[in-house]
């Protein structure tokens, strides 16, 4: 069906009938007055999903001897056209193809054309477009898409834990609101973070503290389990989580969404508010986030804690609150084959630490903590994040050339009462420790195509690292890092359905670490029995220098409804500060941290494959993969003594690892899906001081099933959706000291997610009500920093989260 | 649950979890950790012990392992401010808290002649006459060859 109107009215009636036109099959497009010259017009348009009215990329527009294809935001231009009536063929695969005919003069307006999902097989559909589907099934880089609908659907207290239900992910939690990645059971500074192409870059290292990101407001993010420095340079050696742009808003939109967030267990309350807008060429979004919540509830009265028995005030996790604010603004244009986008953001939180231990030491206090669950009091920790981010990409010819820029501060404090350790004498104030570091971000990117069998990517990546340390507890030095890296790769099509994928990459990094004397004396007792009060040095000034090369090489081929791929690739890291250069005491975990400069950086080689078959009614995938360390960098518990603590040394170990992932699902009867997903890393040091044991924090052999049951519409709920999970995970008993074994559980989760009418104008609003842990079971999570002094997972939680969008 | 014996893919999912869980090759690892204790007659010192200034003491702990012990260590520092307690089944009454002016410490460490998997810690140890009184805590701490460590700690006051 066709429509010509007025622009004003035309967005009038495409607000109030956005959700009818969701429902059934439009197609509208709409004329309306420019300037433009007599002989040479332009057909503008956009191409949407009509069932979500997002926009759709790589669409072909066809027409007699013109043709388009839609960008990354769903619009086209067709130029040079003259006045007259045009048929315009629209084509995309998994689409139904669409015939629109356009009469063509001086003012017309855009043509907004929706596509419907195509419901026959792909097979029939000819392909001219790929979708990016098609392109991740071509490369063979294996890695994982996570929509804005999966992460709105299983929505959790941190970005991590929501995506810890992807096989292959898992996290390492502090708290209820903290968490870190895990991809195959390697975690901290072996997993890179990328926001907007740029690495994020906070205190990776430390395990008592979180990502700071904003989860709201993330559209799209891609997971690659393996090594990946080829493209993401150092710290990728074990995986990346990609935190994509979001898509540009369609021309002439304006819209928003309010997210509302409210939990029981920790009585949490969770706000945000995001809206976006563009007009031709200009586009804005911007964020709004405010979280808070009380102490989390555990299905306990009393921690017992090797010989140490905490009581708890009505199951509160003692001093466990906390507080987070974030904001985002982006400025964007964008216009044919040129994009740009500027985002400013800031993250800001404050979370308590469990008040009974701090780290494994126990502590007492004249706080009064349980007068009210709610506020954060000694020990916590406050970090606010900052970051300026640039993307910019031009197409010239058949190179497109990408521009990232990056700014960010991360300022993070630990604050703990002071009292005297050691030497060390009553501290004069609570804070413990600080960081502040500034990371510069530069990346340069040409995609381009010489031929048709050819995708060739060129690249360069500087960063620059400057971080400083305050505070009465030295953990860490401060330090200046710089490094720069080049790497090319190239996606050749051996034919339609074979793509071989190969790169390489060299980098090279200066690490300058700065000196640091205690400030209060220790005392020596020298070899002529006398004896000498001294500041102790516990780092120094030292420039190192590191040089490394990835490198990769994989195949993907496609079969009918099986995609086979096979990747083998080497990645690298470089070590960090503290591995270099620390040479203090962690009073909190009773030992003596002792860096080494002679470290190598560490190198990975990895073998990943995965088979996938995915059909309409069932698929599956599995993803094997067998990772060899030649010197991982690991924290030695020695059996030595540095001042009454224990001293833990990085050394360098070889490391084998084997693993995998297996999910399945399948769609049984109409309205019943069954999922089930397994994941295995089997981890061994085969050399060093701790050969034959596992590496900390492995995560143990776990699995999910989970089904899920589609109600017919009822009342005002639309498409209604019940379902269940159950998390079982196997005992861990492959352990390093200090940890301990961890036994086996399985956890029962619950949730019922519907589309709300609130009115038949306005867009849906979706509820997602949410039961996790049903039974309220005691169990421990082996990956939480928690576990070493016995606190268990969190109790029963009821979470209702509303989004509203407008 | 009923879709199982109808759906292939979960009866492979069990078996792979099955099949994991019986990987085992725990030999030749240590995974015990060394023990720590004063609850014998001799142990020095027990729980809420009064030391007093110019004594000499011996401060005695039995420590075990499975394969070798390593090393141990004897700390002694002030709890003026109450920032601990023991992990000893007693409990003492704390003095009143008070900031410290020449608090007594005590920080050494010493290792264990080798292979020995049973060892009593025997330190001789005088209490100076110009610290400050009050309670302090007294921390014990042994680690084995492998690197795992045992502690315990114990409520004391020094006492003029």
């Amino acid at each position: 069906m066709v429509f010509a109107r007025s622009q004003g009215l035309f967005f009038q009636s495409y607000n109030i009938n956005m959700f009818y036109k969701t429902l059934s099959i439009w197609l509208c497009f709409s004329l309306y007055a420019m300037a433009c010259t007599q002989d040479s017009l332009i057909i503008k348009g956009l191409v949407v999903n009509a069932k979500t009215l997002q926009p759709i990329e790589g669409v072909n527009i066809i027409g007699d001897g013109f043709f388009s294809i839609s960008s990354s935001d769903g619009s086209f231009i067709i130029k040079n056209i003259t006045n007259g009536n045009y048929v315009l063929n629209v084509s995309h695969i998994g689409y139904a193809p669409k015939t629109v005919n356009v009469h063509v003069w001086r003012n017309m307006d855009l043509i907004y054309v929706a596509l419907d999902e195509a419901v026959t097989n792909l097979d029939a559909v000819e392909v001219n477009g790929k979708t990016s589907k098609r392109r991740d099934k071509e490369s063979s880089t294996i890695s994982y898409k996570v929509s804005k609908e999966f992460l709105n659907q299983n929505r959790e207290n941190s970005l991590m834990q929501t995506l810890s239900k992807i096989p292959g992910v898992s996290t390492i939690n502090i708290g209820s609101g903290q968490s870190k990645p895990v991809i195959r059971g390697l975690g901290f500074n072996r997993v890179a973070v990328v926001q907007n192409g740029i690495k994020h870059e906070a205190q990776q290292w430390g395990n008592d503290h979180g990502l700071e990101i904003d989860q709201y407001g993330i559209e799209n993010i891609q997971i690659i389990k393996g090594p990946a420095s080829l493209v993401y340079g150092a710290d990728a050696i074990a995986g990346v989580v990609d935190i994509k742009p979001n898509k540009i808003p369609a021309i002439n939109s304006f819209n928003g969404e309010v997210n509302l967030l409210g939990e029981s267990n920790n009585d949490l309350l969770g706000v945000s508010v995001g809206v976006k807008a563009r007009k031709e060429s200009w586009f804005y979004r911007s964020r709004l986030t405010l979280r808070d919540y009380g102490d989390y509830k555990v299905p306990t009265d009393k921690i017992n804690y090797e010989n140490y028995i905490f009581e708890l005030h009505d199951n509160h996790l003692r001093n466990t609150a906390g507080i987070e604010a974030n904001a985002s603004f982006n400025i964007g244009y964008s216009s044919e084959g040129f994009t740009t986008e500027t985002s400013f953001s800031n993250v800001n939180a404050k979370n308590g630490f469990f008040a009974n231990a701090h780290g494994l030491e126990v502590r007492t206090s004249s706080i009064d903590y349980d007068s009210s669950s709610r506020d954060v009091d000694l020990p916590y920790h406050k970090v606010n994040h900052f970051k300026i981010t640039n993307n910019t990409s031009l197409d010239l010819g058949n190179h497109t050339f990408h521009l990232d820029l990056g700014y960010q501060n991360n300022n993070r404090e630990e604050h703990s009462e002071p009292i005297p350790h050691g030497y060390m004498p009553t501290p004069p104030d609570s804070k413990e420790r600080a960081f502040n570091k500034n990371t510069y971000t530069l990346n340069v990117k040409d995609v381009f195509k010489p031929n048709a069998k050819h995708d060739v990517v060129l690249g360069v990546n500087m960063e620059y690292q400057d971080n400083n340390i305050g505070g009465w507890g030295f953990l860490i030095p401060e330090y200046t890092r710089f490094t720069v890296g080049a790497f090319g790769y190239d996606q050749f099509e051996i034919n339609k359905n074979l793509h071989l994928q190969a790169g390489i990459r060299y980098d090279f990094g200066v690490v300058d670490t700065h000196s640091y004397f205690d400030w209060y004396p220790s005392t020596r007792n020298n070899d002529d029995n006398t004896i000498s009060n001294i500041y102790l040095q516990r780092s120094q000034d030292k420039t190192l220098n590191f040089g490394s090369t990835s490198a990769s090489v994989g195949l993907s081929y496609l079969r009918n409804k099986i995609t086979y791929k096979i990747n083998i690739g080497k990645s690298f890291r470089m070590p960090l500060s503290n591995e270099l250069a620390s040479d203090g005491v962690n009073y909190h975990m009773y030992r003596y941290e002792k860096g080494n400069l002679d470290l190598d950086p560490e190198a990975s080689y990895q073998l990943d494959m995965e088979v996938d078959y995915s059909a309409k009614k069932f698929s599956v995938a599995l993803s094997p993969f067998v990772n060899f360390f030649d010197n991982y960098i690991y924290l030695n518990p020695t059996s030595s003594y540095y001042e009454t603590l224990q001293i833990y040394e990085y050394t360098q170990a070889k490391v084998f690892r084997v693993g995998g992932e297996l999910s399945a699902s399948s769609t049984v009867l109409k309205n019943v899906t069954l999922n089930a997903s397994a994941e295995y890393v089997y981890s061994r040091q085969t050399s060093g001081p701790k050969k034959n044991f596992t590496l900390p924090f492995s995560p143990p052999l776990s699995g999910r099933l989970s089904a899920n049951y589609q109600f017919k519409d009822l009342l005002f709920f639309n498409s209604p959706q019940l379902s269940a999970e159950l998390k079982v995970a196997g005992a861990q008993n492959e352990i390093v000291p200090p940890e301990q074994v961890t036994a086996g559980y399985q956890v029962l989760n619950m949730a019922f997610v519907s589309k709300l009418n609130s009115s038949k104008n306005s867009l849906p609003i979706e509820m997602r009500l949410k039961l996790n842990n049903v039974f309220h079971t005691t169990y421990f999570d082996h990956t939480s920093f928690y576990r070493l002094i016995d606190v268990p997972e969190a109790g029963r939680n009821i979470s209702l989260s509303l989004t509203i969008p407008f | 649950m009923k879709f199982i014996s109808k759906y292939n893919y979960l009866s492979i999912l069990f078996v792979l979890i099955l099949a994991s869980c019986s990987v085992d090759d725990s030999a030749n690892k240590d995974e015990e950790k060394p023990t720590i204790s004063i609850n014998y007659t001799e142990g020095f010192p027990q729980a809420c012990t009064e030391l007093v200034k110019g004594e000499t003491y011996t401060f005695k702990a039995m420590v075990t392992d499975n394969l070798a012990l390593a090393a141990y260590s004897l700390d002694i520092h002030h709890n003026f401010d109450h920032h601990t307690h023991d992990d000893q089944e007693e409990t003492c009454d704390l003095g009143d808290v008070k900031a410290a002016v020449n608090p007594f410490i005590y920080v050494e460490n010493f290792t264990i002649e080798e292979g020995l998997t049973s060892y009593e810690i025997n330190i001789s140890l005088t209490i100076p006459d110009d610290i400050d009184t009050g309670d302090y805590h007294c921390a014990y701490s042994v680690t084995d060859l492998t690197g795992w460590q045992a502690r315990t700690s114990i409520d004391i006051k020094i006492i003029e």
